[in-house]
């Protein structure tokens, strides 16, 4: 049984599909995710040798979802309403040119959320991006924190696999960590 | 000079480089000056040019490739301007931008941009790249030749001519034909000899 809180199992999780390079756009509820994922890479502060901010989520598709194109496999670190922002770059970018890529991406807008308006773009999400062809699978409290570590390293291995973006959005609810 | 001789001119330069291209007019007319192993046609995806070249700098971390070049429009770097903080902030060593400004949307009826108010180089220069400017072909090259070997990320603003070149096709090719292609020769060019997506 795992001894990490869910947000170090999805940060183990990521390490272990043995991905090259990390980005990563910034939220409260995976600031504990980035926060690990630096760690075990050696670095402090947000910041390591293979895990970096990005500035935005379309801009993390193109610099992370461009490494397959050199032998390498990056994973994307974010918030599900960023995907409102990234979905031309993940369709015409990624899927089309058919680049494998890793997404953990924390949930808003439902139990626990005290934002009036997130939901409006976060619940749809799921939906919207399976319509797109992409894969999505969905963590929250009902599984342990290893269900969630060996859930996003597989994740990963399905990217690869498959050649194109796998998405894996976690809810922090009821979890040891924070929704918002 | 119009942008298919900027590409002739950039076209003769890269044989060796991995070339990431913006999408419409600027890729069709490269490909109709040659298509060739090393160019990454972005055939859609305004905008990701810079993004993806930074991705792929950050790759060639640690190997014998000088730069990763991405070939961007004013219009296009206009979409998508985080690049330039982005290149400045993560400084890839061998991230090498190359703008060619006509001030125009050239595949979009030469509705102009901001470019004709608005910097880009400035910009990059503020976000902490080089900076290099050309006009010609003869400034083209000097500039070119200093910043292939500058470390850090450079950028070199070409002023263009508004204009597309007459009578060259579509590039009506499946995107995934361009990654097995691109990525078999990156990948080759990389030391690695691999042929593998992940």
């Amino acid at each position: 049984m795992s001894s990490l809180t869910y947000a170090q199992a999805a940060a183990q999780g990521i390490w272990n599909s043995q991905v090259d390079e990390i980005g990563y756009i910034p939220s409260v509820t995976v600031a504990p995710v980035i926060d690990h994922l630096v760690e075990l890479d050696g670095g402090n502060n947000g910041r390591s040798s293979h895990v970096n901010p990005l500035s935005r989520e379309e801009e993390a598709v193109g610099v992370i979802g461009a490494l397959p194109l050199a032998g390498k496999f990056g994973a994307v670190v974010m918030q599900d309403n960023g995907f409102g922002n990234n979905i031309t770059a993940l369709t015409t970018f990624s899927i089309s040119y058919h680049l494998p890529m890793l997404i953990f991406a924390n949930t808003r807008g439902s139990l626990g959320e005290y934002n009036s308006m997130i939901h409006s773009v976060s619940q749809p999400a799921p939906d919207l991006l399976r319509r797109l062809g992409l894969p999505v699978i969905e963590l929250d409290r009902r599984s342990s924190a290893q269900d969630w570590e060996d859930t996003v390293s597989e994740a990963g291995n399905h990217a690869k696999m498959t050649y194109r973006p796998v998405i894996v959005l976690g809810s922090f609810w009821n979890t040891d960590g924070k929704v918002a | 000079m119009r942008r298919y001789q900027a590409l002739q001119l950039i076209n003769e330069l890269t044989a060796d480089l991995p070339l990431v291209v913006t999408c419409a007019a600027t890729s069709r007319e490269l490909a109709a000056v040659e298509t060739r192993d090393n160019h990454f046609y972005v055939l859609d995806s305004m905008g990701l040019v810079g993004s993806i070249a930074t991705g792929l700098a950050i790759a060639a971390k640690g190997s014998d490739v000088q730069k990763v070049i991405g070939l961007e429009g004013d219009g296009s770097l206009f979409m998508n301007p985080n690049v330039l903080p982005t290149g400045g902030f993560l400084s890839p060593n061998r991230l090498f931008l190359i703008l060619l400004d006509n001030q125009v949307y050239g595949s979009t009826a030469d509705i102009p941009t901001y470019a004709d108010r608005v910097d880009l180089g400035a910009i990059a220069e503020a976000s902490g790249w080089t900076v290099g400017r050309a006009d010609d072909e003869a400034s083209f090259r000097s500039e070119y030749a200093r910043l292939l070997n500058t470390a850090g990320p450079t950028f070199l603003h070409m002023r263009i001519e508004p204009g597309n070149a007459t009578d060259v096709p579509k590039l009506l090719v499946d995107p995934v034909t361009i990654t097995n292609r691109f990525q078999a020769w990156f990948t080759h060019r990389l030391g690695q000899g691999t042929e593998v997506n992940a």
